[in-house]
């Protein structure tokens, strides 16, 4: 018997309004002038690691509904992963206008020889297109197991932000290996869950059916 | 960073503990004290932290011991009682809470270029031309400033420093 679906009314107004919260505190703080000697350096840090914060959020969402039956973590999943949207694409403009000024020729060589900016940017290249097809409307188009397949990116996405963190730091790695850790214990989730889905329909199929399939070996 | 330090040569101490003649390098080391600097109790570096300078660098009036800023007596975060200021270098090579000062003959070890010797060596004079391996070092945003500046060789104290390195090539003085 299914449990009954809690209706949670406050859940994605809950998700907006806090999601919220960390870039409100981090424009009061820059506007009276709290964020400490290198408050550049501070922002940018700061909603660097926020947007890894909702895109590890958003990867948990599945993992935690395998884990325990229930729906609701799935049903913020796509507000999470805009939110990472949302302060990684903050992170890339403060760092491209504020930090470096639209300095083109440093941004350049950016992108172009520095490992760690360009695993970064390549993150936030993944995840322009999942944002840009987040929408129902955007599913309906593509069709489910196109828009499944594209939104794959996102494991992607989450492994370089965390080496873009790893390669950042100058020797303290702890941080970092603790989010490839959790990445990680994610991923372990998804991968144990697909193998006990296909050896449940496997042993759904007739036996004829089996010997077919598998060869002697099955 | 344009930091008004209080401090004096460290070319005046040096003269007055007179090293001997064969010592070419000068070697500095930090507190151990886990107690008081938990971050020691991890591997995130050798412990403890250990910097040199060449005896000429060591003894250019430009190189200070420090025991203040801004008028104060330094606070514990910015290397007290004692740490060292070398103006043409990165920030780095000014190692904190000193406890030990040592002349020797060959080039000491030291910290950063222990943990990462293709990012860190021992001379690290600021230089504009050369990128650090993961990112540029040409332009600077001092401390209070918005806009960033270009970065000058030696930190703008070429005039003074640069005749300390003629014949070395300003490639591997990173």
């Amino acid at each position: 018997m299914a449990p009954r679906r809690p209706p949670l009314p406050w859940l994605k107004p809950g998700l907006f309004a806090g999601g919220l919260i960390p870039v409100a505190v981090l424009v009061w703080r820059a506007a009276h002038r709290t964020l400490g000697a290198d408050a550049i350096a501070i922002g940018l840090n700061q909603l660097g690691y926020l947007a890894l914060v909702f895109l590890v959020a958003s990867l948990t969402c599945t993992p935690l509904k395998t884990l325990t039956g229930w729906t609701w973590p799935v049903r913020i999943r796509r507000m999470l992963g805009l939110f990472a949207f949302f302060y990684a694409s903050l992170h890339l403009l403060t760092y491209v206008g504020i930090d470096q000024q639209l300095d083109w020729p440093v941004l350049w060589g950016d992108v172009t020889q520095r490992k760690f900016m360009i695993v970064g940017f390549l993150a936030f290249c993944c995840l322009v297109p999942l944002a840009w097809t987040s929408t129902d409307a955007a599913v309906r188009r593509l069709g489910f197991q196109r828009w499944k397949a594209l939104h794959r990116l996102v494991y992607v996405a989450g492994v370089l932000a965390v080496v873009h963190f790893a390669w950042r730091v100058k020797s303290d790695l702890r941080v970092p290996l603790t989010w490839a850790a959790i990445l990680g214990v994610l991923f372990l989730i998804r991968i144990a869950d697909a193998i006990r889905t296909r050896r449940r329909k496997r042993a759904r199929q007739p036996v004829a059916a089996r010997s077919v399939d598998l060869g002697p070996a099955g | 960073m344009v930091i008004p330090w209080l401090g004096f040569p460290l070319g005046d101490f040096i003269r007055r503990v007179e090293p001997l003649g064969s010592a070419k390098f000068v070697a500095f080391q930090t507190l151990l004290d886990p107690q008081q600097m938990p971050l020691q109790r991890t591997h995130i570096l050798e412990w403890p932290y250990v910097e040199g300078l060449r005896m000429d660098e060591a003894t250019h009036p430009l190189t200070l011991l420090v025991g203040g800023l801004y008028g104060k007596a330094l606070p514990s975060q910015n290397g007290a009682p004692l740490r060292l200021v070398v103006p043409w270098k990165y920030g780095f090579k000014g190692i904190k809470s000193i406890v030990k000062i040592s002349f020797l003959e060959k080039q000491p070890p030291t910290t950063w270029s222990i943990e990462g010797p293709r990012e860190y060596g021992f001379y690290a004079n600021v230089n504009p031309a050369v990128s650090h391996p993961r990112w540029s070092q040409a332009t600077e945003r001092r401390i209070g400033e918005f806009q960033r500046r270009k970065t000058l060789p030696f930190n703008g104290y070429g005039d003074e420093v640069a005749q300390l390195y003629t014949g070395l090539d300003p490639k591997t003085l990173y």
